[in-house]
């Protein structure tokens, strides 16, 4: 029998999520919030959790899911920094309360802090998953949640990434981030295509197939489009892609000069974007649903990379008013303009979805992407190269990262904690891979 | 009380449509503000990629089985013109390069004209004026140490100047056409500052008018 390795549990990489986490929002049932804060208030960096193989309750599993959908769980819970997983123990006997308790006290005797273990159903080509959380930090063992999940058998990860991110949320207040995609700009010199795949890397799809350079992806607030930058018709224009659904592109503006990076508002209708139809690069916002367009800068210098908070109510964006590029903030209307960054050359700002960080890219030698408060202060730097590190995207719950880097030779994507931990590879290798995007929550 | 939420739930997508059928008729059909289209496009665009339906139809953002770019939707491919300038730009692909024209490039991070390369400009210039009627195309492009949405606004600002200049050589700014590539179209692939130099560039096509 393995030991939770309490060694992985001292990261320091937990020390500044934590302190998100005990900020937020506790939902109505908190026995399990409780159980949480109670294994962080005795010192530990993470929640030792145990995922036994799950148990088939009926059906033939030719895919070997009792395995699959508690690793890919597993993995999920590890990425989150949160958790020190233990797996690959036989199923729990559910329906034997004695020996079940037995099992969970052992557990618990080597340092588990919870159980996660779930009964597994296969109908047709049908994947019913029933849940079970226990808490093992008190002599009852109690049974924290239990949870449905009804999903194609031919859906095995998504399976266990909804799993994975219940658990996230039974233990924080929040949903995890494991139910999410990634897109991303992939190809040569002369084209670029954009894919997608889930958060961990798994299940690629090609989104675009036009032969020209597709560039700047990034998600609609509700998870379902993707507007990116296109010269699929020569001129480089915004589109609109539907990720999962059978619809044609849809342009959504085609001014002479350059449409670019596109940022969708909160409330997805409307897109800030960088024209320069009138005769310079601005910043407008463009009505999603009726096309019209409302400038918002107006400076002889280039202004670009508009971002919104989640607010709504401001907007960063990248200018090089004052000689180099710098990140500058502006209310949604376009007033009360004020500078963030001031030292080196600052592109590529993302706005947290918490609110309270703006990342982006500076280049001081190389390209290495910092995080700043919105007012300007601590501006602190997320990965010290080597190579260059570009393109921060942030996960929708403002605790994860994906970026670009070349670091390994070739550009790939990684991703790492909010605080610059624990950087690690998303693609290696198989071509060049840029313009992360994260995604919201999967609806 | 649940009823009466689900009563609502249905009505307000009807509200909504309601308003639309009821605005849409007052909306001109090309505005100033209205998101045009691009030229039609030009034979020989890629066509493999998925179709492209017109620019954002009402209520198109989760509005189910709302077709995108419905018909009769103002603004539609082909039906507006582009605001700003006369006519419709010709696809990039109309235009092909000439010797006569040289590329003049730009210092790290700038879009001015330095001295050395105006000279090239008033050549250009003078082949220009004295083929009146071609159109020309003018390609803005950065070397890659730049991030890539900030060099498709330098990379046009490149384009602009360089226009700017020549329209006050005397060439007509209604020949000229924008093209910012941005980092996405490096002459030279080596990173090396010779590789970056060539890279940061105005190039320019021509189109017999």
């Amino acid at each position: 029998m393995r030991r939770p390795t309490l060694a992985l549990a001292l990261v320091a990489a937990g020390a500044v999520a934590l302190a998100g986490l005990l900020a937020a929002p506790r939902p109505a049932d908190s026995q399990a919030v409780d159980v949480f804060l109670n294994v962080m208030a005795g010192g530990a960096k993470k929640l030792n959790i145990v995922i036994p193989e799950f148990t088939l309750v009926a059906g033939r599993d030719t895919q070997g899911l009792v395995k699959k959908i508690p690793d890919v769980a597993g993995a999920d819970l590890k990425f989150s920094a949160l958790f020190s997983v233990v797996s690959g123990e036989p199923p729990l006997p559910a329906d034997d309360p004695q020996a079940l308790k037995q099992v969970l006290t052992e557990s618990a005797a080597r340092g588990a802090h919870a159980t996660l273990h779930g009964l597994l159903t296969l109908k047709g080509d049908r994947a019913e998953a029933e849940m079970r959380l226990y808490d093992l930090t008190n002599p009852e063992q109690r049974l924290i949640a239990t949870k449905r999940f009804d999903l194609p058998a031919a859906d095995g990860r998504r399976l266990a990434h909804k799993i994975a991110d219940e658990v996230v949320y039974q233990f924080t207040g929040e949903p995890g981030i494991a139910d999410t995609k990634i897109a991303y700009a992939s190809g040569n010199v002369q084209t670029k295509e954009l894919f997608a795949m889930d958060y961990d890397g798994a299940g690629r799809v090609r989104l675009t197939g036009n032969d020209s350079i597709n560039l700047s992806p990034v998600w609609s607030p509700d998870a379902r489009s993707l507007a990116f930058t296109s010269y699929m018709r020569g001129y480089p224009y915004l589109y609109r892609l539907f990720a999962f659904e059978r619809r044609p592109i849809q342009l959504l503006a085609g001014f002479l000069g350059i449409n670019t990076s596109p940022a969708w508002s909160p409330d997805g209708r409307q897109v800030a974007l960088t024209l320069s139809k009138d005769g310079n690069p601005e910043i407008y916002v463009l009505d999603v649903a009726t096309g019209t367009v409302r400038r918002l800068t107006r400076h002889p210098a280039i202004d670009t990379e508009p971002t919104w908070s989640p607010t709504g109510r401001e907007i960063a964006f990248v200018s090089d008013r004052t000689g180099t590029a710098q990140i500058f903030v502006m209310d949604a209307e376009g007033a009360n303009v004020r500078q963030v960054t001031t030292v080196g050359f600052n592109t590529q700002p993302r706005w947290s979805p918490k609110g309270d960080a703006i990342a982006y890219t500076s280049r001081q030698g190389g390209h290495d992407i910092w995080a700043i408060n919105p007012d300007g202060s601590n501006p602190r730097r997320l990965t010290a190269g080597p190579g260059s590190n570009e393109s921060a995207s942030w996960a929708p719950n403002g605790r994860h990262l994906a970026f670009q880097s070349n670091r390994l030779g070739s550009w790939q994507l990684f991703t790492m904690l909010a605080d610059g931990s624990e950087q690690q590879p998303l693609t290696r290798g198989g071509g060049e891979f840029t313009s992360p995007a994260w995604s919201p929550r999967l609806p | 009380m649940l009823h009466r939420r689900w009563q609502l739930l249905l009505i307000l997508p009807v509200l909504v449509l309601a308003l639309f059928l009821v605005g849409c008729p007052k909306r001109p059909a090309t505005t100033s503000a209205a998101a045009p289209a691009p030229g039609a496009p030009a034979p020989g665009t890629p066509g493999a990629g998925p179709s492209v339906a017109g620019p954002g139809a009402p209520g198109a953002p989760g509005a189910p089985g709302g077709a995108p770019g419905a018909p009769g939707a103002p603004g539609a491919p082909g039906a507006a013109t582009t605001p700003g300038r006369p006519g419709a730009a010709p696809s990039p692909r109309e235009f092909t390069a000439i010797a006569t024209l040289q590329d003049i490039h730009f210092d790290f991070d700038k879009y001015d004209i330095r001295p050395g390369d105006a000279k090239v400009l008033d050549e250009n210039a003078k082949w220009m004026k004295s083929n009146p009627n071609s159109l020309i195309l003018i390609e803005g492009h950065c070397d890659e140490r730049g991030t890539n949405e900030y060099n498709l606004a330098l990379g046009e600002r490149r384009a602009k100047s360089t226009m700017n200049y020549l329209v006050s050589q005397g060439v007509r700014a209604n020949r000229i056409t924008l093209i910012s590539y941005g980092e996405e179209r490096p002459q030279c692939t080596e990173k090396t500052e010779a590789c970056w130099t060539k890279n940061r560039r105005a190039h320019f096509l021509v189109k017999a008018g």
